[in-house]
């Protein structure tokens, strides 16, 4: 078995550990879902700082301009989250597999690249008990809402270097995914009464488009500046529209500065629109800052990040801080590279705060 | 699955349970009769109530006269009767009746299915043969020497002094010996030693039992004590059984014929067969938790308080009236006891799972069911319910649903 194989067969084994039902945060319940990252694990490992100058994180399209071959990144992802709520304090584990980029030059220096990534994660499940009233008597139930699936963010991207110091990207996004849904109520009584099974499959669309550019103040320092427009998102059951939600106009940028061959520190900021979201949706931003240090073949990572969620209860939106860490090796002669990372954040909203270890593994590969 | 922090971190929408009853979704009903007649009955009901009054007949089958003697002979001799034995298996009775008497008679051998109670008043008048006190039998030692276990097939009797023998079976039933002698049991050459017998019952209070029957599988059995001349020596004795060859039971008053409402049970039992139309609201946006069937009583049905049959709702597989075959898939039955001699309550039947099955097929399903009684045919018990032709007391469906959730909202 060569290494490229075992590190596969690695990242299946954390993609398919865990359980079918993988659960994001309990802020996007009551919202269009929980907004999904657009980072590599290498991105990741740094807090997100990364994430503008790394080819293979589906956040800035300009990125891939500098890819000097056709290669491809992957990344996946497994997460414990203690959600705390009133009194009670419940642990839940989900497994991702968010972020896929493949792309290479197809002519001169014009780069085509193509993915996805994880747009708004919509699966979770929830389990209330409660007493009603039925013919006279009182009859406690317990219900179970279960959503399972997700709206992915489908890629086509077109990059180039067009001056030695500045690269240009842009790109078109299809919004596109389903969930499979169910609504249970069984009742204490199971005898006289029967459990209420209501299922449903929605599917969503939508469109995007974006762009964005690299420009390099000097060989050391470089910053990036990214734009995206998301339409809406239309749900739909059995062909009919039920929903139709406007998704944010967003932008960033940041910068990084390279220290030497073996230290790069860099910061990045975003904000997006997701006012129009609907009822608990709030405008947000984000910033995060990260170093990667070492030798290009086996870097350490480290980063922090901070923010707002998208979807939350109240007028004000709730909060995300994290530190991550990571470690890469590359192998192969640098034609593939495994990347490690860990991630530690806790968010905190109106009566419920969350925290979440997330363990991350990314394969890239370069054939 | 994780607790959920409502409403805040829940769905917008919530799960919603509605409770209704739907008046009109019995759309055409109609009463048949006819099904089980007395004489198929699985069990043959005595009751002395004054009203009603039932009472049990059968008719043993002919038994020869004459037997050979001696093997490969085509001579034969007669036989003569010494005695009989009658086994009657009480099959259900109500123990806490008190001097429960069984009585025996002897009524014309030429009874069939069209033989009326009226035609055999003379009869239970006249010609009882035996009487015998259960409630006393039930109080005697029992005996279980080993001759006794050897004679009755390992199991413990109870007897009383008139040569009366009761066994009490594995299942609480009672099985019942009477011994007769030449008189009790005819030995008529003629009539090649048919003999017919008719049952009733008496108690303190709550004089009504059932008696097997052939249908049942439980049916009487006479055994004749014969001897016949040997060749040479001393008479050789011999038993043959004989089994009924026709029992029924013959009531009063008999079952009034069909009207305007719904009737179930009786003799010849009747059936009624309920069309429902199940309502859009049930088809498009709801999942059924729960639905009750509603019948109103005419009245309370007589019989002998205690005794109960219960009412039986079975889907059809199609339906063609009176003769609509049906389903034979227990989880769509719904069951209900109806007491005899009871106040007559609204009676309400679960229809869950049938209901919801409707709900969930296509418009094209038939969507009938029969109302029967079950055991069927061994009742003189009659329930009779309005029927939709009675508005203020028709047959309704009580019923409890969950609406379609609102997937897809935040």
């Amino acid at each position: 078995m060569t290494r490229v194989s075992i590190a596969l067969a690695i990242l299946a084994a954390v993609a398919l550990t865990g359980p079918a039902r993988a659960q994001d945060s309990q802020f996007g319940i009551r919202g269009l879902g929980t907004p999904g990252r657009w980072e590599s694990v290498r991105a990741r490992s740094t807090g997100g700082a990364f994430a503008p100058f790394d080819a293979f994180s589906p956040l800035l399209d300009a990125s891939m301009a500098d890819v000097p071959h056709v290669a491809a990144g992957v990344t996946g992802g497994a997460s414990w989250r203690s959600v705390g709520a009133g009194t009670g304090t419940t642990t839940l584990r989900g497994t991702r597999f968010p972020a896929f980029v493949i792309g290479g030059p197809i002519i001169g220096r014009l780069v085509l690249a193509g993915g996805f990534s994880t747009y708004l994660d919509k699966s979770f499940g929830i389990s209330t008990r409660d007493t009603i009233d039925i013919r006279g008597n009182p009859e406690p139930v317990t219900d179970e809402i279960v959503s399972d699936g997700a709206v992915a963010d489908l890629r086509l991207a077109l990059a180039a270097r067009v001056h030695r110091r500045l690269a240009l990207g842009l790109a078109v996004h299809g919004i596109t995914g389903g969930t499979h849904v169910s609504a249970i109520r069984r009742f204490d009584d199971s005898t006289n009464y029967k459990t209420s099974t209501i299922g449903d499959a929605i599917a969503y669309h939508g469109f995007g488009a974006s762009a964005s550019a690299l420009y390099d103040v000097s060989a050391d320092l470089r910053f990036a500046a990214w734009v995206r427009n998301d339409t809406k998102l239309r749900a739909e059951i059995r062909g009919r529209t039920v929903t139709d939600d406007d998704l944010p106009f967003s932008f960033g940028g940041g910068v990084r500065w390279r220290a030497g061959t073996e230290a790069a520190i860099a910061g990045a900021v975003a904000w997006h629109y997701w006012g129009g979201g609907g009822l608990n949706a709030h405008d947000t931003f984000n910033w995060s800052l990260g170093t990667e240090l070492g030798s290009p073949a086996s870097p350490l990572r480290f980063g922090v990040r901070g923010g707002q969620l998208a979807f939350g209860p109240g007028a004000k939106a709730p909060t995300e801080l994290g530190v991550s860490a990571g470690i890469g090796k590359q192998f192969s002669g640098g034609r593939g590279r495994l990347d490690f990372g860990l991630e530690r954040l806790e968010r905190k909203g109106v009566g419920l705060t969350e925290r979440v270890w997330t363990v991350l593994l990314g394969l890239t590969v370069r054939p | 699955m994780a607790p959920g922090a409502c409403p805040n971190f829940c769905p917008g929408a919530s799960i919603e349970t509605v409770d209704t009853i739907l008046r009109d979704v019995i759309v055409r009903d109609s009463a048949y009769f006819g099904y089980i007649s007395a004489s198929e009955a699985p069990g043959l009901p005595v009751a002395d109530l004054g009203v009603p009054d039932s009472r049990a007949i059968f008719r043993t089958v002919p038994l020869f006269t004459r037997v050979t003697n001696k093997a490969g002979d085509t001579t034969t001799v007669p036989i003569t009767m010494d005695s009989a034995r009658l086994r009657l298996d009480i099959v259900r009775r109500d123990t806490t009746a008190t001097n429960l008497w069984i009585k025996l008679y002897r009524v014309p051998a030429d009874i069939d299915s069209t033989t009326t109670f009226a035609q055999l008043v003379p009869s239970f008048t006249d010609s009882i043969i035996d009487s015998v006190n259960v409630s006393a039998l039930l109080t005697r030692p029992l005996l279980y020497d080993s001759a006794t276990l050897a004679a009755w097939g390992g199991d413990t009797i109870q007897t009383d002094s008139a040569g009366h023998v009761l066994q009490v079976l594995n299942d609480l039933s009672l099985a019942l010996f009477i011994h007769l002698d030449t008189a009790q049991a005819r030995f008529a050459v003629p009539d090649s030693a048919v003999v017919a017998y008719g049952v009733r019952v008496a108690a303190d209070s709550l004089a009504s039992i059932e008696i097997g029957s052939n249908e049942g599988g439980r049916g009487t059995e006479l055994v004749w004590f014969y001897t016949y001349p040997d060749t040479n020596a001393a008479p050789l004795h011999a038993t043959r059984s004989r089994g009924a060859l026709f029992d029924s039971f013959v009531f009063n008053p008999p079952t009034p014929p069909l009207d305007s409402n719904l009737a179930v049970g009786g003799s010849p039992s009747a059936r009624s067969l309920l069309r429902v139309k199940i309502p859009a609201l049930l088809r498009d946006s709801a999942d059924v938790v729960r639905a009750t069937l509603i019948l109103v009583p005419v009245g309370p049905v007589p019989g002998a308080r205690g005794d109960s049959f219960a009412v039986f709702a079975r889907p059809v597989i199609t339906d063609l009236g009176a003769k609509s075959p049906l389903s034979t898939n227990a989880n769509f039955f719904g069951l209900t006891p109806v007491h005899l001699n009871g106040a007559a309550d609204t009676m309400r039947i679960e229809m869950t799972t049938l209901i919801r099955a409707w709900a969930r097929a296509d418009t094209t399903a038939i969507t009938s069911f029969v109302l029967q009684q079950r055991p069927e045919g061994s009742s003189y018990a009659q329930i009779r319910f309005y029927s939709t032709r009675a508005p203020a007391f028709r047959p309704a469906l009580h019923v409890t649903y969950v609406r379609r959730y609102a997937f897809g909202t935040p």
